[in-house]
């Protein structure tokens, strides 16, 4: 039996360690790929999210139940990733990717993606972590939260602490530079935006 | 934004390309897009973008983080358990007056061990044979015994440093050893590979670029000479018109 988010806080309230244990397993890696994607680096990634955990663990006997578990984890992460963006505010906010091991990619990618495929998604996906450090953090994270954690505008909004028309503007401002970045770079083509 | 929608709405098409609209407004903004090239050609545009968006994807990380009241270590890795930095007093890094105390401290008991010497050797030295002190003449069985002993503890060291019969446990290390090795050249390769094919990706699209350079550098020459045959054909049918006029 699977229990719900909310029956896995009542009992770690109730001081069952083990339930919160479960929350983290559950949550663990949505909360890192939102860190990941917001401060751009690896091994910060996961110390943000660990101490993500430790946080929530700790301020558990205040969570009122107001907002949805994963939103108040989310909050979280987003305040820790905003601490150390102010941390690194003299160096780029996010920089190229730590080296990845290109063996490890291969390994993982399986035996049906050829090599070819895998540097061409890799090469991509590099373009588009490149055109999403251009943003400014607050468009960044509106797209981020949209795209990858499919959020609604007003969980946005909230999350952001802005009115419904703001987090719509930020998309919409953020979307178009990526468009023109990704244009620039070769990885969408005037024939695929053009209207058949 | 129900009855209408204007051009520059960047709100509503963010709710349209969302899917985060009304019945109505969606109906609303497709009539509008469907007779408008600009609202449509955005739309697709940032339709492909999100699609480009979604090649991102985060590296995979060692998670696993637990709670835990008491470590136990065989289960969790060290990494993913937080501990309070306390250390032992003698690992705590010591402060500058104890290390500067310290220092006066040896400094000065060095000092008075040198003078105490200095003080019991003055008048040793003083009495001493100037000429030095006497040795007992080498003899040539000393000598071949210093040579035997020699030899016996050069025998001995080599004896020592031979290699022991490898034990279980050594093997097992050296099976792993092995198997590291192999891995890392498994992984270099796959490395090699993958860059090979990254160059040749790279000198395939440069080859295209200049290929593409030469082609137009071509046709701008082309259309120089052409430009210049049809000059120089006015020429000479003018001067043909002007030598048929002066017969």
């Amino acid at each position: 039996m699977t229990l719900t988010d909310d029956e896995l806080v009542a009992r770690s309230m109730g001081g069952d360690a083990e339930s919160f244990n479960q929350l983290i397993l559950r949550w663990e890696r949505p909360i890192y790929a939102l860190a990941y994607r917001v401060i751009g680096r690896e091994e910060d990634a996961r110390d943000v999210c660990q101490e993500t955990f430790l946080r929530a663990f700790r301020a558990l006997p205040g969570f009122k139940g107001q907002a949805k578990f994963s939103s108040w984890l989310y909050r979280i992460a987003l305040n820790l990733c905003r601490d150390w963006i102010r941390r690194q505010r003299r160096a780029p906010v996010m920089q190229m990717p730590e080296g990845v091991e290109p063996g490890d990619l291969v390994a993982e990618s399986g035996p049906v993606e050829s090599i070819e495929d895998l540097v061409g998604r890799r090469q991509l996906s590099a373009v588009v972590e490149e055109a999403m450090a251009l943003l400014p953090e607050e468009q960044r994270t509106a797209i981020i939260l949209k795209e990858y954690h499919g959020m609604t505008f007003q969980e946005i909004a909230d999350m952001q602490g802005c009115p419904l028309s703001t987090v719509k503007t930020r998309l919409y401002q953020g979307l178009t530079v990526l468009r023109r970045h990704l244009e620039k770079n070769g990885q969408l083509t005037p024939q695929l935006v053009k209207r058949s | 934004m129900t009855e209408t929608f204007t051009c520059g709405d960047h709100g509503a098409l963010m709710s349209y390309l969302y899917d985060e609209c009304s019945l109505a407004e969606r109906r609303v903004i497709s009539a509008h897009v469907a007779i408008c090239g600009a609202c449509a050609e955005e739309l697709t545009a940032l339709g492909a973008t999100r699609e480009q968006l979604a090649t991102w994807t985060p590296p995979d990380a060692q998670l696993g983080f637990r709670i835990v009241s008491e470590v136990p270590r065989s289960e969790v890795p060290r990494s993913n358990v937080l501990r309070p930095l306390t250390a032992r007093w003698w690992q705590r890094p010591m402060p500058a007056w104890a290390q500067a105390a310290a220092a006066a401290l040896i400094f000065t008991t060095g000092v008075g061990l040198g003078m105490l010497r200095g003080v019991d050797r003055g008048p040793l030295s003083s009495s001493a044979d100037p000429s030095g002190p006497r040795t007992a003449p080498v003899t040539r069985a000393d000598l071949v015994a210093l040579e035997q002993r020699l030899r016996s503890e050069v025998s001995n060291t080599r004896a020592a440093s031979a290699p022991a019969a490898a034990t279980p446990a050594d093997q097992r290390i050296l099976q792993q050893v092995r198997a590291m090795i192999d891995d890392s050249e498994q992984r270099q390769r796959r490395e090699l590979a993958l860059r090979t094919t990254e160059m040749v990706r790279d000198f395939d699209a440069q080859r295209n670029d200049d290929l593409a350079r030469i082609e137009r550098t071509l046709g701008q020459m082309d259309g120089t000479t052409g430009v210049e045959v049809a000059q120089q054909r006015q020429m000479l049918n003018y001067l043909m018109r002007v030598s048929q006029r002066g017969q």
